[in-house]
C-alpha cells in the first residue's frame, strides 16, 4: 500500500522560512519601514518618497526582497493562526484553512501581480 | 457489539487563555503581528501602483503617533517571536555532536539569540549606510 501524501510539509517549509526571517531580520524591518524612515529618525527626510520607493520596487533584487518578506511573512502568520484556532476548536477545519492558507494565497499573488505590474 | 465510553478529560472552553497553555497562545499570537506587518508593506505597494498622491497619503498615515504605537506593538511582537523561536529551534533540528558531546540547548538558543540580534543590527546600520544624504 502506498502511504498516503500530505501536503502539510509544503506550510510547513513556508511557516518556517517566514519565521526564520521573522526571527533574523524582522526587528530591524519594523525599526526601518515603520519607526525610523516615517520619524525621520536616523535616515533622511526623502528615504522612503515615491521617487526612491518607486525605484526600489522596480529593481528585480528590490521585487524579489518584497515578494519574499510579503508573502513569507503571511504564510508564517497563516500556519500560526491555522494551528492555534484548530486547537480551539474555533471551526469547521476547510473553513479555517480557507481564511488563513487561502488568505495567505490570495495576499500572495496580489502581492505578485502588484510587483508585475508596478513594473521593471 | 460492545459499548464503548472512553474516558474523555473535560476541557474549559477558554483552556487556552489559562497558564500553561497561555504562554503558547501569546507565542502563537506573534503571528497575527508577522502577518499584520505584512498588510502594512501591502498596502504600500498598493498605494505605490496607485500614484504619487496615494503614496503620500500612505507615507503620512505612517508618520502618524497611531502608527508609531502600532509599530511599537508589533515590534515587541516580532522580537518575542525571535526569542521564542530560537528556544523552540533546538528542539526542532538535529543535535549537533561536538567532541562526542551534544551541544546543550541552551547554548545553541544563546548562539542563533544573538546571531540574529547582528542580523537586524547589521541590516539596520547597512540601511542607515545606504540612506546617508
Amino acid at each position: 500500500m502506498k502511504p498516503e501524501r500530505s501536503i502539510a510539509p509544503l506550510f510547513w517549509l513556508l511557516f518556517g522560512a517566514g519565521g526564520m526571517l521573522a526571527a533574523l531580520f524582522g526587528p530591524a524591518l519594523v525599526i526601518l519601514t515603520g519607526i525610523m524612515a516615517p520619524q525621520g529618525w536616523g535616515l533622511p527626510a526623502d528615504f522612503a518618497d515615491y521617487r526612491r520607493a518607486l525605484a526600489f520596487t522596480q529593481h528585480p533584487l528590490g521585487k524579489l526582497v518584497l515578494l519574499g518578506v510579503i508573502a513569507l511573512f503571511f504564510w508564517h502568520g497563516a500556519e500560526r493562526i491555522f494551528l492555534t484556532l484548530k486547537d480551539m476548536r474555533a471551526g469547521n477545519l476547510t473553513v479555517l484553512r480557507l481564511l488563513t492558507y487561502g488568505v495567505a494565497a490570495l495576499l500572495s499573488a496580489a502581492t505578485l501581480a502588484l510587483l508585475l505590474l508596478i513594473g521593471f | 457489539m460492545s459499548e464503548q465510553r472512553p474516558f474523555r478529560r473535560p476541557q474549559p472552553a477558554d483552556w487556552w487563555a489559562r497558564p500553561p497553555y497561555l504562554a503558547y497562545t501569546l507565542r502563537e499570537l506573534t503571528g497575527v503581528a508577522v502577518a499584520l506587518y505584512g498588510a502594512i508593506l501591502l498596502a504600500g505597494l498598493i498605494c505605490l501602483w496607485l500614484g504619487p498622491d496615494a503614496y503620500a497619503a500612505y507615507r503620512q498615515a505612517l508618520a502618524s503617533p497611531w502608527s508609531l504605537a502600532v509599530h511599537g506593538l508589533l515590534l515587541a511582537a516580532v522580537v518575542w517571536h525571535a526569542v521564542t523561536w530560537f528556544e523552540i529551534l533546538p528542539k526542532t533540528m538535529p543535535r549537533i555532536i561536538l567532541g562526542g558531546k551534544a551541544l546543550p540547548q541552551p547554548a545553541m538558543t544563546a548562539v542563533t539569540t544573538a546571531f540574529a540580534a547582528v542580523c537586524s543590527i547589521a541590516l539596520i546600520a547597512f540601511v542607515v549606510w545606504w540612506g546617508r544624504p
